[in-house]
């Protein structure tokens, strides 16, 4: 076990290179010996390219594209980001980042814009939600994983980028030309719904538990004693910092674990327990989720359902169960593999890979059909390499209550959510849904 | 410092091989290719012994091989031992698929060409098309050898294919019956005194076929053929060897082409022998956006030593050489771009094509969206040209309006051979652009 521990302490420092090479220096294990004969085809392969290929290649581009081909063949998730990518990105989290305000995913092969921020050079530009994005400053995004195209978007505010764009519909392709700027982390919004606090968490980032205890401490004043209770909207919150994740159920809980992960070393092996303390003073809480509830935002859910602190409200979320971690190489210096390491699981044991948060109540949002082609909506079971989930359960295929036929109701979720809260729709109807499936 | 020294073990330890590869080579260590690897074995360490469950080392290597030779160039490319087994296979003679050209772009498999007379062919896909999924799998993130594997399969199998087209606002699904692709046959006809033949690509049987068809021609018209019209539009080539004997058959003597690389394995000149099979008769050859590879060989060395007058549009410019690199036992081998094609005027043709002696539309270019007509130089990360931009003819002769032709440009090259005019025309300056 020694390695491990090694190992460990090689990502902590983020450096200490050879480490992890000592495995295969004792050279004397199956296991070794089968990497030992990969990476010698490897070594042919470059070497191969390097002596023969039309043109001189760049050994240093050569070597990055293929870590690029290894690790983004693991997951959707695993990615690797090259020293400019990664040295952009200890300056993004470290607060505002540069870049154009869009939300994107990868739609069958297709980089597509899920929603233009609102604010932000994107949608001041006129882009729109499913606009498919075929290159960034001519370079064509062919075999860039998710992350890779994020990092493109991205740079220092000021900067000028030209997106190659189509639209449903029209024949030809066209360009955008966007000035960076500093794109806002989304903050937590609150109001009050008669004697409802409602609260949107649209991300999880540094200042998402701040947000929503501040958001509580509003809503009580204005409502004072006669708040029923709160809801919490956590729909196409693609997740963020896990932390926050952790600090926002911790917020609602009194105590007993919020999530546990586990990798395949101790060090990615983890779990958290919540502190004594509940900003809502135990009032109900709804949460509403949909197929765009993602990653940390899924952790809430789980948390505060498992713990029957929260009802969940709405259709089944993304699924995104794993964690990834940054693993700098040579310091960073040679860029960093973010490389997904372990799987959430919610507090009753379950892991959200693939099958997602099933809903208490499933309530659609009006405008999905089911018949759509699955294409255009991806939830993490649909991406390909996606990880395969554990348990057998599969993805909750209970009918969704929908509103009635041409109904104007602008937020049906919503509406259906503070029914329920206030009484409107008897509790013990959906006590009988949530164990349906 | 101490974190040099392990460096140095574990180099040592896992790159015996490329160490001793090195020298071979260059005759000294090459300390920026040395030190690549080891970023690379780094790497790769850190997945095996990090990754959330365990990786197959193989199944590693071989995508961060793809990953490395794909980003090369469009047309460079790594085939795992299986799709190794599939490719010897199917040069040998024929293989059971849909029958269409296709390359990567944008993450998607995308259509250069259907092959006549294929499955694909005949349910109606088109040039320029993408294959976004096969069986509901979808292509992103697949390798374009692995995506071409799914398609093919045994005779009669039925395979859906999810198809996106620049125009149509949803994927839709075709689904197909996979028949044996016979690696196109050579076809022709007598055009009244004129011998038409058309190379759909370049296979082992070309030029055996294109020597039958002469001789067929020659006995159907007599003494009284006037020439030949050569067909290669929409022939996205194939092999080098066929090529040049095809190029052979016309020309006596005098370069056909040559081929240039880094290495001298890959720098190469062919010439030509003796004898012409079409007795030195008048030839036209037809070429357009689809003319690729071999069939750029042929229209350059024809046109060259001014043995064939070009007609067409402006051919898809891939000038550069493909070779098979086994990697070991059982270790794959490279698709590699070795070298560039030079016409025997010293032209590469990369990126720039060839450019027709006399240009004429086929009338449906115009309302043609672009991205329906890819040539080289639209492919991300092509190799670029050499010797400025692609040339384009300075007038351009459409159909005159209101005229439907089946052909047009076929019908063009035989009132030229015949030395008079009955199609309707006109002349366009070309566009700016």
């Amino acid at each position: 076990m020694k390695r491990f521990g090694l190992t460990g302490l090689g990502i902590a420092v983020g450096f200490c290179a050879g480490v992890a090479l000592l495995p295969l220096a004792h050279g004397a294990d199956s296991n070794s010996q089968s990497a030992y004969q990969a990476l010698d085809r490897f070594s042919q392969a470059f070497v191969k390219v390097h002596e023969r290929y039309v043109e001189a290649p760049d050994d240093r581009l050569m070597v990055e594209n293929a870590l690029n081909g290894m690790i983004s063949s693991l997951d959707p998730h695993s990615s690797y980001f090259d020293p400019k990518t990664y040295a952009d990105m200890q300056v993004k989290t470290e607060g505002q980042y540069g870049g154009l305000g869009l939300v994107i995913s990868a739609d069958n092969g297709a980089i597509k814009v899920v929603s233009p921020m609102d604010d932000t050079p994107a949608s001041k530009a006129g882009i729109k939600a499913g606009d498919i994005i075929l290159a960034v400053d001519g370079k064509g995004l062919q075999g860039l994983s998710l992350d890779k195209v994020q990092e493109l978007l991205r740079g220092a505010a000021g900067t000028k980028v030209t997106l190659t764009l189509m639209r449903g519909g029209d024949d030809k392709s066209f360009e955008v030309k966007l000035e960076r700027a500093a794109i806002e982390v989304e903050a937590v919004k609150s109001h009050r719904e008669g004697d409802i606090g409602y609260i949107r968490i649209p991300a999880f980032n540094e200042h998402t538990s701040e947000g929503l205890e501040a958001a509580v401490r509003s809503l009580k004043k204005q409502i004072g004693p006669k708040l029923k209770g709160y809801i919490v909207d956590l729909r196409d919150d693609g997740g963020g910092v896990l932390d926050q994740a952790i600090a926002v159920s911790d917020d609602f809980l009194d105590s007993g674990e919020i999530v546990s992960t586990r990798g395949r070393n101790p060090q990615d092996t983890e779990r958290w327990d919540a502190k004594p303390g509940d900003i809502a003073d135990g009032k109900p809480i709804i949460v509403l989720i949909n197929g765009g509830t993602a990653s940390a935002s899924e952790i809430v859910a789980g948390a505060l359902r498992d713990h029957k602190r929260a009802i969940t409200l709405g259709i089944t979320s993304f699924g995104k169960g794993s964690v990834q971690t940054i693993i700098p190489l040579n310091g960073g210096e040679d860029g960093a593999l973010h490389l997904t390491t372990a799987r959430y699981y919610t507090p009753s044991g379950g892991s959200i890979q693939a099958t997602g948060i099933a809903p208490d109540i499933a309530v659609a949002e009006g405008d999905e059909s089911t018949d759509l082609p699955k294409v255009e909506e991806p939830s993490e079971a649909d991406l390909p390499h996606h990880l395969i989930a554990e348990d057998d359960s599969k993805r909750s295929t209970v009918a969704p209550i929908r509103p009635p036929p041409n109904s104007k109701i602008a937020d049906f979720q919503l509406s259906y959510a503070l029914d329920v809260m206030n009484g409107k729709i008897k509790a013990d109807s959906f006590v009988r849904l949530a164990h349906a499936n | 410092m101490k974190r040099f020294a392990l460096v140095g073990v574990g180099m040592a330890a896992g790159f015996t091989a490329a160490v001793m590869l090195f020298p071979s080579a260059h005759g000294a260590n090459d300390p920026s290719a040395y030190r690549q690897l080891n970023l690379f074995e780094d790497a790769f360490e850190r997945v095996r012994v990090n990754y959330v469950r365990p990786v197959d080392d193989n199944e590693l290597v071989s995508s961060a091989i793809q990953g490395m030779v794909s980003s090369l160039d469009p047309h460079s490319s790594y085939m795992d031992a299986k799709a190794f087994a599939d490719m010897q296979i199917q040069t040998s003679g024929q293989f059971a698929g849909l029958g269409i050209e296709v390359t990567m772009e944008d993450g998607l498999v995308k259509v250069i060409s259907p092959i006549d007379d294929t499955p694909a062919a005949r349910a109606g896909i088109k040039t320029g098309d993408y294959i976004a999924a096969v069986d509901g799998t979808p292509i992103q993130g697949m390798a374009l050898d692995d995506a071409i594997a799914k398609m093919r399969g045994a005779e009669g199998t039925k395979v859906t294919i999810t198809v996106l087209r620049t125009g149509t606002k949803k994927p839709f699904d075709v689904t197909l019956t996979r028949a044996i692709v016979q690696v196109d046959n050579v076809k022709f006809h007598r055009d009244g005194d004129i011998g038409y033949i058309r190379l759909p690509s370049f296979n082992q049987q070309t030029d055996s076929g294109l020597e039958h068809a002469v001789r067929e021609l020659k006995r159907q018209i007599g003494p009284g053929l006037k020439g030949y019209v050569l067909d290669l539009r929409n022939n996205p080539g194939g092999l080098l060897d066929q090529a040049v004997e095809v190029s052979d058959d016309f020309l006596n003597a005098g370069e056909i082409v040559s081929t240039r690389g880094r290495h001298p394995e890959d720098t190469s000149r062919y010439d030509a022998k003796p004898g012409d099979i079409t007795d030195g008769k008048p030839v036209i050859v037809l070429i357009n956006g689809g003319t690729a590879s071999a069939s750029e060989i042929v229209a350059g060395a024809l046109q060259d030593d001014k043995r064939a007058t070009i007609v067409g549009m402006t051919s898809f410019g891939k000038g550069s050489v493909q070779t098979i690199l086994p990697l070991g036992q059982n270790g794959g081998a490279l698709r590699l771009t070795t070298a560039r094609y030079y016409t025997p005027s010293g032209h590469s043709i990369q990126a720039l094509g060839i450019t027709p002696d006399v240009a004429v539309a086929q009338g449906d270019e115009d309302t043609t969206p672009k991205i329906e007509r890819p040539s080289e130089a639209d492919l991300p990360g092509h190799l670029n040209g050499e010797g400025g931009p692609k040339k384009q003819p300075a007038q351009i002769v459409h159909p005159a309006p209101g005229k439907k032709y089946d052909d047009f440009q076929l019908s063009y090259a035989l009132d030229l051979l015949r030395g008079k005019t009955t199609v309707s025309s006109i002349a366009k300056p070309t566009d700016a652009n």
